[in-house]
């Protein structure tokens, strides 16, 4: 069932498993008169709390899987008023969002789409990883492959350190701080060149707008870089060093080292590195939505205000009256429950072979 | 440059056109990535700056100790109120997360544990706006917007932290330290608890913390079950409850400066308390982690 991976992986055998005489004998082991039966026997007499101890750690472990279940049992079930107005199909493809309006018959208009949504979170969570993919990689780099130790300690404790920081602190201070200059500089000068040939890049420079998807993009790149930064490290440190002593024996540059052995060795764990953080940026919700502007509809430039899923379903929830309004915001949350599912799994199959992706996740 | 400066390599090499590019490449890819770092680590010090400078001015005991409709407003009931969901948070998964922490390196048979490992995670990707719909969902119409919902919402995302950190960290106590315990005819129980469990203990901490400085930050989840109010509740868990998260995100656009100052002066003291704790769990550390 593990196919590739199982090879790697050894079979686990607990040390919990010699306790039991059955896991010993599925072992092919004659446990009479061996230590392991001692100690079988000695389970047996005063050992009478193990069971209902190992049922009540199981029952912890348990917890979570139920909890997984559970959260994807209640969202599904909440969208089904949705579902039976509108299909899935149509939920994703459409780009309106209308809430009841009465028509001239006497009926009430009601239009649920999630298309304008996702391609918010897809522009934002794109933007993030173009820009924080090459500097965090490149960080990276620099971290594992040149720094010396004593700058390369504060500057992996620097980096993580900005994970720390609540997302809530980032929206705030973009609000106040970063999307301006970001407006006034990358935005203003991209507008008046490339704008000027490319529709989607384009912004009236007399009265920019007061958000825009590329900021909440941009904030989303600082965000997820520290994730990329620390995945990528660890995969780079992975590379062993016999590997870099060879190629540069052989008259390589360093650099040259770097990018056809170092970085080809590692090239999974760096792509495991950019969808992990990929879905970070997916799910961020309150950075987002303080930036991007909260508006109905797909933006005709990433310098206009845009929404996000996570987004509309925050600034949605409050007013939602009835059930149907209601549970097609559950389809949106539902929605990126899978993205972010998906995501995760394909990362796990992906870089199963490593154990590196465990430490850091 | 002199003769006898050269490297040896670059003596033998006889340096021809291709090898001056070779390491002119080498140059300024060396300045590339070094420039990369610096970007890197530029955010962190601009955002700590900036929400420093900003929040400075607002900050005083009154903010600390007042609360938000007295005459010079506080956001004392804001930090209880994170404190306290943070810890009740904390309370609830703590002991699961440990107990499943444990289940899954010590007890679990390899299948087990790889299935638990994808719940833990698919649980930690989960995005927190999706935890907090569903706590709306699940306990707001039980519970209503309330304390106790809030901090339930915050557990589904400081769960998978805890179950994860303990499960590394239990994974990496020697096998030789158990056998000695239960060669000495110590039960598995007392082995796990005495002698595992304390053994990984600084680990086991670690996750915690981290966990609680996940839940004081989280925005999202309470926004739709605590909900935030301008009273102040003490261990009052059945009402609408502020925290600082919620302060922060309901002032930002706020019209007059004084809010506006207020948001970043939370914004300062959350940021110091997130910053702290994770300063103090990941120095310890770091040297392993790089070396």
């Amino acid at each position: 069932m593990l196919g590739a991976g199982q090879a790697v992986r050894p079979q686990r055998i607990l040390w919990s498993d010699f306790l039991e005489r059955d896991a010993v004998e599925r072992l092919g082991i004659d446990w009479r008169g061996s230590h392991v039966a001692t100690l079988d026997l000695y389970q047996s007499r005063s050992g009478a709390a193990d069971p209902l101890f190992r049922r009540i750690f199981g029952a912890g472990a348990a917890a979570g899987g139920i909890l997984l279940l559970v959260i994807t049992g209640y969202l599904i079930i909440n969208t089904l008023p949705l579902w039976a107005i509108q299909s899935p199909f149509s939920f994703i493809s459409t780009t309106a969002w209308i809430t009841g309006i009465e028509q001239a018959d006497g009926s009430t208009l009601e239009v649920y789409g999630a298309a304008s949504a996702l391609f918010g979170t897809a522009a934002t969570s794109l933007i993030a990883v173009l820009f924080a993919a090459p500097i965090g990689i490149l960080g990276a780099i620099y971290l594992v492959e040149f720094a010396p130790k004593r700058l390369a300690i504060p500057l992996t404790f620097l980096v993580e350190l900005i994970a720390a920081i609540p997302s809530v602190v980032f929206g705030l201070w973009a609000l106040g701080d970063l999307s301006i200059r970001l407006r006034d500089s990358i935005e203003w000068w991209v507008a008046s060149t490339l704008g000027q040939v490319i529709p989607w890049l384009s912004e009236d420079p007399g009265s920019p707008a007061a958000d825009s998807v590329f900021r909440a993009g941009f904030l989303l790149a600082i965000m997820i870089l520290p994730m990329i930064v620390a995945v990528s490290r660890e995969f780079l440190r992975s590379v062993p060093i016999s590997l870099r002593e060879g190629y540069i024996g052989m008259g390589a540059t360093k650099w040259e080292a770097i990018r056809n052995v170092v970085v080809p060795t590692a090239r999974v764990g760096l792509i495991g590195a950019v969808l992990l953080a990929l879905g970070r940026a997916i799910g961020e919700t309150i950075a987002v939505t303080m930036v991007i502007g909260n508006a109905e509809g797909i933006p005709s430039s990433l310098f206009l205000p845009g929404n996000s899923v996570a987004a509309k379903i925050a600034g949605n929830i409050g007013e939602a009256s009835t059930e149907v309004q209601l549970s097609a915001l559950v389809a949106l949350g539902l929605a990126l429950f899978l993205l972010s599912f998906v995501i995760s799994l394909i990362v796990r199959i992906s870089l199963r072979r490593f154990a590196a992706i465990k430490a850091v996740s | 440059m002199s003769r006898a400066e050269l490297t040896v390599r670059e003596a033998l090499l006889e340096p021809g056109a291709r090898d001056l590019r070779r390491a002119r490449t080498d140059w300024i890819m060396r300045r590339v990535v070094e420039i990369a770092a610096f970007l890197a680590v530029l955010p962190l010090f601009a955002l700590v700056l900036f929400v420093t400078l900003r929040a400075l001015p607002w900050l005083s005991p009154e903010f600390f100790f007042n609360n938000p409709l007295d005459t010079q407003p506080g956001i004392f009931n804001a930090i209880i109120g994170s404190l306290q969901m943070s810890a009740l948070a904390l309370l609830i998964t703590g002991p699961i997360g440990v107990a499943g922490g444990v289940y899954l390196s010590e007890f679990a048979s390899a299948r087990v544990a790889s299935i638990g490992e994808m719940v833990i995670d698919i649980l930690l990707g989960i995005p927190s706006i999706v935890a907090g719909l569903f706590a709306f969902l699940l306990l707001v119409p039980i519970l209503g917007f309330s304390g106790w919902a809030g901090s339930l919402a915050l557990s589904v995302l400081t769960l998978p932290i805890v179950m994860r950190t303990t499960q590394e960290v239990v994974r990496l106590v020697p096998p030789s330290v158990r056998e000695a315990s239960l060669a000495l005819g110590v039960p598995v129980w007392r082995t796990t608890l005495l002698v595992t469990l304390r053994t990984a203990l600084p680990g086991v901490l670690t996750g915690l913390v981290l966990a609680a400085s996940r839940a004081l930050g989280e925005t999202a989840p309470l926004i739709m079950t605590a909900k935030g109010t301008n009273a102040s509740n003490f261990l009052d868990f059945g009402t609408t409850m502020n925290a600082m998260p919620l302060v922060i995100y309901r002032y930002a656009e706020a019209a007059d400066d004084r809010t506006i100052g207020q948001a970043w002066a939370t914004a300062l003291v959350l940021m110091v308390i997130a910053l702290t704790l994770n300063v103090i769990v990941r120095w310890r550390t770091i040297d392993s982690r790089v070396a």
